[in-house]
């Protein structure tokens, strides 16, 4: 896999390998660049990375504002969220964000990588988490879907209730797109295949691509933005796709005929990550366990239609509101939940064949 | 010609030591991390030639920019000619109008031709008005192609227009009283003297060109990627950084083979005039 984290950054003596990490990691320099301009003095700021737009909008409203205001704290966003930035800060060891987000399978793969700072115990209380909400040593905060969505007004007399659905272009003709997310694309390939919800992992590679050959052709885009998704289906590009929870119910609400699937839905549970080494861990650790209180967290929710992984937020969030999310039990019922350990091991060869077959 | 002497180091000193920290070391860290740094390999240049799609899209990258330099030229050449030989205000309009273009966010631009070229802009509506129900227009090679033409078009009419700006029109006139028709005093006259002109033209776009995605990704299918696209690939989702600096260093050295037959041809000093 990435050959750059081969050795444990353990004494500080300086030599070659050392001075060429620090004093040349370029293509690492590069991403983290601002952070060596900003003074290293400034400790009573936090920074945490985003995804930019309603995100760090409401994020602010919900997390950042209240926090900085209860504990004399100023709170930085930079964005957008980038896996391989998180991995330069660690390497270069200048620190650009110190918190960041990451769904499981990704959290698998920085723990893998040694991106996580462990969780300081002397600064988060454990007893006031929800159970089961530490996963890498890192701290949940909310569930997202990837969901089936189709313009109604292509199919009046009902649309695709299921990825074997999405697949059958002869009962459902018409232009699709899907996100260019190899470990998504696959699972998805696999239940259209007929493999049971709960046998996905590990994936058959070689019947998960054959299943995606057939589709292919159907594909008139692969996305990679949320925004560019709601572009394809709001101007009609195409007339089903896959599309984050979220990103379709603002279409519906906008008035956009859609019509979102949660049958199959791949729900992935997003955790904060305190970045390793960062000098502002403690400051992190406190944001962290503020984020996870069931008030914030319902109202970051609430307004970004992601699941709060904390059960209580709920009795914050209307229950009309309550069952568009993802969590919701009828909902989680239907979803399958990707296997983060085995993801984490293979993403990067998914990425590495995905990637190329897309391209060819 | 005066040998240099200190003074002429000391003018030229900060901006060497400016390039030798931010582009001669880096590249050399690049080149270093290509090859594994201090354990030594060649396993991510042997990685890139024996993968056939890594190949292909370089290949297909110095297809698209070939593809693109000759669009551009054939649509900048009468441009800047009409600029040069008239100028007064439709000349200024039309600098204008280039320079305005050049401004405008890549991104934008890119934006713009999805709404243009997309269901419900006026591309589709006349093919489906002239009977093709189903056209495919945007997500292809064309629509890919389109998007970086109008992207390097200016840098083309800007850079042949330089050089035209300099042909004295009495060369014309001279070659009209000696019985030349206007169209072969054009051709025996004028284009020639124009050439250095096209020939920077070509080789800024084709270069420039050589380093874009984004356009490609946004306006073209999957197989419309460029190599520089892949390159990202590799350092923002597979992290695999040694492969991303060896698949940039190749790409560094097919550019350089461009320039060096650019400077066999014509002389790396015509670039600047």
């Amino acid at each position: 896999m990435a050959e750059d984290n081969d050795s444990p950054r353990n004494g500080r003596a300086i030599g070659r390998r050392t001075l060429f990490r620090t004093g040349g990691a370029v293509i690492a320099g590069g991403l983290a660049a601002p952070a060596i301009i900003r003074p290293a003095f400034a400790r009573d700021t936090l920074y945490v990375n985003t995804w930019g737009g309603s995100w760090t909008e409401n994020a602010t409203k919900a997390f950042f504002d209240p926090f900085g205001k209860a504990n004399n704290v100023e709170v930085r966003t930079l964005s957008p969220v980038s896996f391989a930035k998180l991995k330069a800060q660690v390497e270069t060891r200048a620190y650009e964000w110190d918190v960041t987000t990451q769904g499981l399978p990704g959290l698998a793969r920085a723990s893998k990588e040694g991106l996580l700072e462990p969780l300081d115990e002397s600064v988060v209380d454990k007893s006031k988490l929800a159970p089961d909400s530490i996963r890498y040593g890192c701290i949940a905060s909310h569930a997202l879907s990837t969901c089936l969505v189709y313009r109604t007004n292509k199919f009046p007399n009902g649309g695709p209730q299921s990825w074997a659905d999405f697949w059958d272009v002869k009962k459902f003709p018409g232009n699709r797109s899907l996100q260019k997310e190899p470990g998504q694309a696959l699972a998805f390939a696999l239940l259209a295949d007929g493999v049971p919800k709960d046998k996905l992992y590990p994936f058959d590679l070689d019947r998960a691509f054959k299943k995606l050959d057939q589709i292919k052709p159907h594909i008139k885009v692969w996305w990679t933005q949320g925004s560019q998704s709601q572009q394809l289906l709001r101007d009609g590009e195409v007339d089903m796709m896959s599309m984050w929870n979220g990103r379709a119910v603002e279409l519906i609400d906008d008035k956009v005929p859609a019509e979102l699937v949660w049958n199959e839905a791949e729900m992935v549970a997003v955790h904060w990550v305190v970045v390793k080494g960062t000098p502002r861990a403690k400051l992190a650790w406190r944001f962290v366990q503020f984020a996870h209180q069931p008030e914030p967290l319902a109202k970051f929710a609430n307004t970004m239609n992601y699941g709060p992984l904390n059960p209580k937020s709920f009795d914050f969030i209307p229950e009309a509101q309550a069952k568009r999310l993802p969590t919701w039990p009828a909902n989680a019922k239907v979803s399958f939940v990707p296997d983060a350990a085995w993801l984490g091991d293979n993403l990067n060869e998914l990425a590495r064949r995905f990637n190329q077959w897309v391209a060819t | 010609m005066a040998r240099p002497d200190v003074r002429a180091w000391l003018l030229v000193g900060p901006a060497t030591l400016f390039i030798f920290l931010l582009f001669v070391a880096p590249l050399g860290e690049m080149l270093w991390r290509s090859v594994g740094g201090a354990d030594f390999t060649l396993k991510h240049y042997e990685t890139f030639f024996s993968t056939p799609l890594y190949i292909r899209v370089l290949g297909h990258t110095f297809w698209t920019a070939f593809v693109v330099t000759l669009i551009c030229l054939l649509l900048g050449y009468p441009v800047a000619f009409v600029i040069a030989r008239y100028g007064g205000k439709l000349g200024g309009l039309l600098l204008l109008v280039v320079a305005m273009s050049m401004w405008t966010s890549f991104l934008v631009r890119a934006y713009a031709w999805m709404v243009i070229l997309g269901n419900r802009g006026p591309v589709v509506a006349l093919l489906n008005a002239l009977g093709d129900p189903n056209p495919k227009v945007l997500f292809t090679t064309f629509a890919a192609t389109i998007g970086l033409v109008h992207l390097l078009l200016p840098y083309m009419v800007m850079a042949i227009y330089a050089v035209m700006a300099r042909i004295d029109p009495a060369h014309l006139r001279a070659a009209a009283s000696l019985g030349a028709t206007p169209g072969s005093a054009f051709r025996h006259v004028y284009l020639p003297l124009s050439l250095p002109g096209v020939v920077n033209g070509c080789v800024l776009v084709f270069i420039i060109c050589l380093g874009f995605y984004v356009t490609p990704v946004l306006l073209g299918g999957p197989q419309d990627h460029l190599i520089a696209g892949l390159i990202g690939e590799q350092i923002e989702e597979l992290l695999n950084w040694g492969l991303a600096a060896a698949m940039s260093m190749v790409l560094l050295v097919a550019t350089l083979g461009v320039l060096a037959i650019y400077n066999a041809v014509v002389g790396l000093d015509k670039l600047w005039g």
